[in-house]
């Protein structure tokens, strides 16, 4: 190692190559996912999120959510994701194509919540939501500082919490969701992977590797259409 | 060969770079003191998620992303780099140059990464593991590891002898990829977002090589420099040494994607990890072989850096395990994860660092640490934590990953189960920052104790300083 350019090329050669093949490579096989567009229901899936829910995902990423919830349902025989009501299929790359900051997450010490609003037999609804975030509980940390205890000044405000039992507030005021509270929950209720696509069906008559690797199924690449 | 406890070694390279390195190695242990706290707040918070958790800059989310901050960026970086610009200086057998771009770039990365966490505190972390800095402080953090670095390539080059030391190798290599994989993964997270699961891509790449081409080469070099230096023998099998070199740095970043195992990313990026991760083996093995004079070795440094090495292989060998698929689909997403991490990061890299202070100090400074005691006394401490650490989060671990692949446990089930482990790992996490503390306070002192000699200008009988050695060095 006496010449030192060969050295240094060595060097940027090595990370230039994990960079091409990783990166690169992963681009050329999923950068042109497009939606899939469903004849039957002449709709492309996944749906592009309201502005709501792409802020709400930002909320959850500054929050740190993703330390405890993964969003990321592997396959029916990988662990028991499935069994345990998830989602009905593994999350493909398709699913993520217009979020802003994926949440992938690495770790699970509360539940996945990749398809929280797409669950059978029943999904939790804004209030359940809300009540956790504001409550929290003796497994959820409390995100109280997303809610504002006001006095009532004339009606009682329409997205106020209804709050019973020990959190009830104290009279004459009410618990009202900051704007981040409410984009945070629009984008938990805007989770639902329930959509099938040709790539994320296990069986061998899809046309997608069974692993999760889905260069884009070609109906979807000759059908998709971009929103 | 002196033993480490004579100051006859001191060179006109320590005296002359002993300020500016002292800066970063006094940067270093602050914060490392830092993140043991906000370690500790978010262990705790693991299994009492209501801690603190009321204050929004401690949102247990947050709390998680800077302890991992100020470990990885504010500990591991800031010592890494001084002792791999005090080794390099020493290896050209030429007074260090461009000192003065490392004083303003360690201050500008130590203030960009206060004010990282402040951001993250705020919300502004970027949720991407390894690189939750705020996108507002990175290029900051860019220009000042650039600045600290050049002076470690500057020694390099303009080294007295031609041929050149594994050290060197590996000294190098951090210094000069780590800009080139920051700017890569902030053009393409931060500044235009590639679209989708390509970000977790991009992302497992920037982590993995952030231990594999920077944080595992700069502990390398220490421990390749100081290991032959106490032992006073040759390394065994040295010939082998820039294969084991030339592996990490080919293969070391193609791990990453093992954490992706099952996940919507194609299938062939979990597979070329696996295989990689086995492949590095042969880059572990030859560490050990060069090295393993350390275990057993005399001196408070080697014992260190004995302790990290087999904690090295140990993570090396268990990334290669718990990389295959049926091994990663129970493994993945649990404590365990987390109990490879830190025996990689605390248990590989840090005890490595930590032997390269104990032995870089007392020459940096010209006298032995203030108190010999505190010396020993973290060594002790800080093995007692790391082993409650990871037994306790590996225990954790499986018992999560158990109940998460039953389907009827409940989490209320689920985190009963893991309660007492998890107490157990917040209680090794308040050890370890006790241990950590005794560095601090013996760095402080020794350094006070520095200063005051300077100040006195060297007074010729004083015990610790043979004035005679330094005059005769510093030409
Ligand atoms: C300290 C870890 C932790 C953090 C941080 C955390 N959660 Fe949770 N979460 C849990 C646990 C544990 C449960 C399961 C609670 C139970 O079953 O009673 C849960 C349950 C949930 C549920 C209900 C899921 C279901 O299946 O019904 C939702 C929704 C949720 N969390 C959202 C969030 C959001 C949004 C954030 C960030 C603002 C967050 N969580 C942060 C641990 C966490």
């Amino acid at each position: 190692m006496k010449n030192g350019f060969v050295f240094f090329a060595g060097l940027f050669g090595s990370i230039a190559l994990s960079w091409g093949g990783l990166v690169l490579g992963s681009h050329k096989q999923l950068g042109g996912l497009a939606p899939f567009f469903d004849e039957g229901d002449s709709t492309s899936y996944p749906n592009r999120p309201p502005g709501v829910a792409a802020r709400g995902q930002l909320v959850y990423a500054d929050l740190g959510c993703a330390s405890c919830h993964t969003q990321q349902v592997r396959r029916p025989d990988v662990g028991a994701d499935q069994a345990r009501g998830w989602g009905e299929r593994q999350s493909v790359a398709r699913d993520y194509i217009f979020q802003l900051r994926p949440q992938l997450g690495a770790s699970r010490i509360g539940p996945d919540l990749t398809n929280l609003a797409g669950r059978k037999p029943s999904a939790p609804d804004a209030d359940d939501l809300m009540k956790l975030l504001y409550a929290g509980s003796e497994l959820h940390p409390a995100y109280g500082f997303l809610f504002e205890n006001r006095p009532i000044v004339g009606e009682r405000s329409a997205v106020a919490l209804k709050l019973t039992g020990a959190l009830t507030p104290a009279p004459g005021r009410e618990i009202v969701p900051t704007e981040r509270a409410q984009s945070l929950v629009a984008y938990l209720l805007s989770l639902n992977n329930t959509y099938d696509y040709p790539e994320s069906r296990p069986l061998p008559k899809a046309p997608a590797k069974p692993d999760g690797a889905h260069g884009a199924a070609p109906t979807a690449k000759k059908e998709g259409e971009k929103k | 060969m002196t033993p480490a406890s004579s100051n006859a070694e001191v060179t006109a390279v320590d005296t002359q770079a002993r300020w500016p390195l002292l800066l970063l190695l006094g940067g270093a242990i602050k914060w490392l003191v830092i993140a043991g706290v906000l370690s500790l707040i978010a262990s705790i918070q693991l299994h009492s998620p209501a801690f603190m958790s009321h204050w929004p800059a401690f949102t247990p989310g947050r709390t998680a992303a800077m302890a991992e901050t100020a470990f990885v960026y504010g500990w591991a970086f800031n010592a890494g780099l001084g002792l791999a610009l005090w080794i390099l200086g020493r290896l050209g057998g030429e007074p260090l140059r461009a000192l003065n771009w490392v004083v303003v770039g360690t201050f500008a990365w130590n203030i960009g990464l206060t004010l990282g966490l402040v951001g993250i505190a705020l919300g502004d972390a970027t949720s991407f593991s390894l690189l939750q800095l705020p996108g507002y402080v990175q290029p900051a953090m860019l220009v000042a590891y650039g600045a600290i670095a050049v002076a470690g390539i500057l020694a390099w080059s303009g080294r007295r002898t031609d041929s050149t030391f594994a050290s060197h190798w590996y000294a190098v290599a951090a210094l000069f990829l780590f800009p080139w994989l920051l700017s890569a993964a902030q053009a393409t997270l931060i500044w235009t977002p590639v679209r989708g699961v390509l970000q977790a891509v991009v992302a497992g790449w920037y982590a993995q090589g952030v231990w594999s081409l920077c944080l595992a080469p700069l502990a390398l070099a220490v421990a390749y420099y100081v290991v032959p230096k106490v032992t006073g023998r040759a390394l065994p099998a040295y010939e082998f040494a820039p294969l084991g070199f030339w592996s990490l740095i080919v293969i070391g970043a193609w791990t990453g994607a093992r954490h992706l195992t099952g996940g919507p990313v194609p299938a062939w990026l979990p597979t070329l990890a696996i295989a990689a991760c086995s492949l590095l083996l042969f880059h572990t093995s030859i560490v050990l072989l060069n090295l393993r004079g350390a275990i057993g070795g005399a001196g408070n440094s080697v014992a260190f850096i004995a302790w990290g090495l087999l904690a090295y292989t140990a993570g090396g060998l268990l990334d290669a395990i718990t990389s295959f698929r049926s091994i990663a689909s129970f493994t993945q997403f649990t404590h365990l994860v987390t109990a490879q991490q830190q025996l990689a990061i605390y248990g590989g890299v840090s005890m490595i660092l930590f032997g390269g202070i104990y032995f870089a100090l007392p020459r940096l400074t010209g006298r032995p640490w203030a108190s010999a005691g505190f010396v020993s006394a973290h060594r002790v401490t800080l093995l007692i934590g790391l082993a409650l650490l990871l037994v306790s989060l590996a225990a954790a671990g499986w018992v999560q990953a158990n109940d998460l692949n039953h389907k009827d446990v409940t989490f209320a089930a689920m985190a009963a189960d893991t309660r007492p482990w998890l107490l157990g790992a917040s209680g090794a996490q308040l050890i370890l920052l006790t241990a950590n503390l005794l560095l601090a306070v013996n760095f402080c002192r020794s350094v006070c104790a520095c200063c005051c000699c300077c100040a006195e200008s060297a007074p010729v009988g004083s015990p610790f300083r043979p004035a005679a050695t330094m005059e005769a060095h510093a030409s």
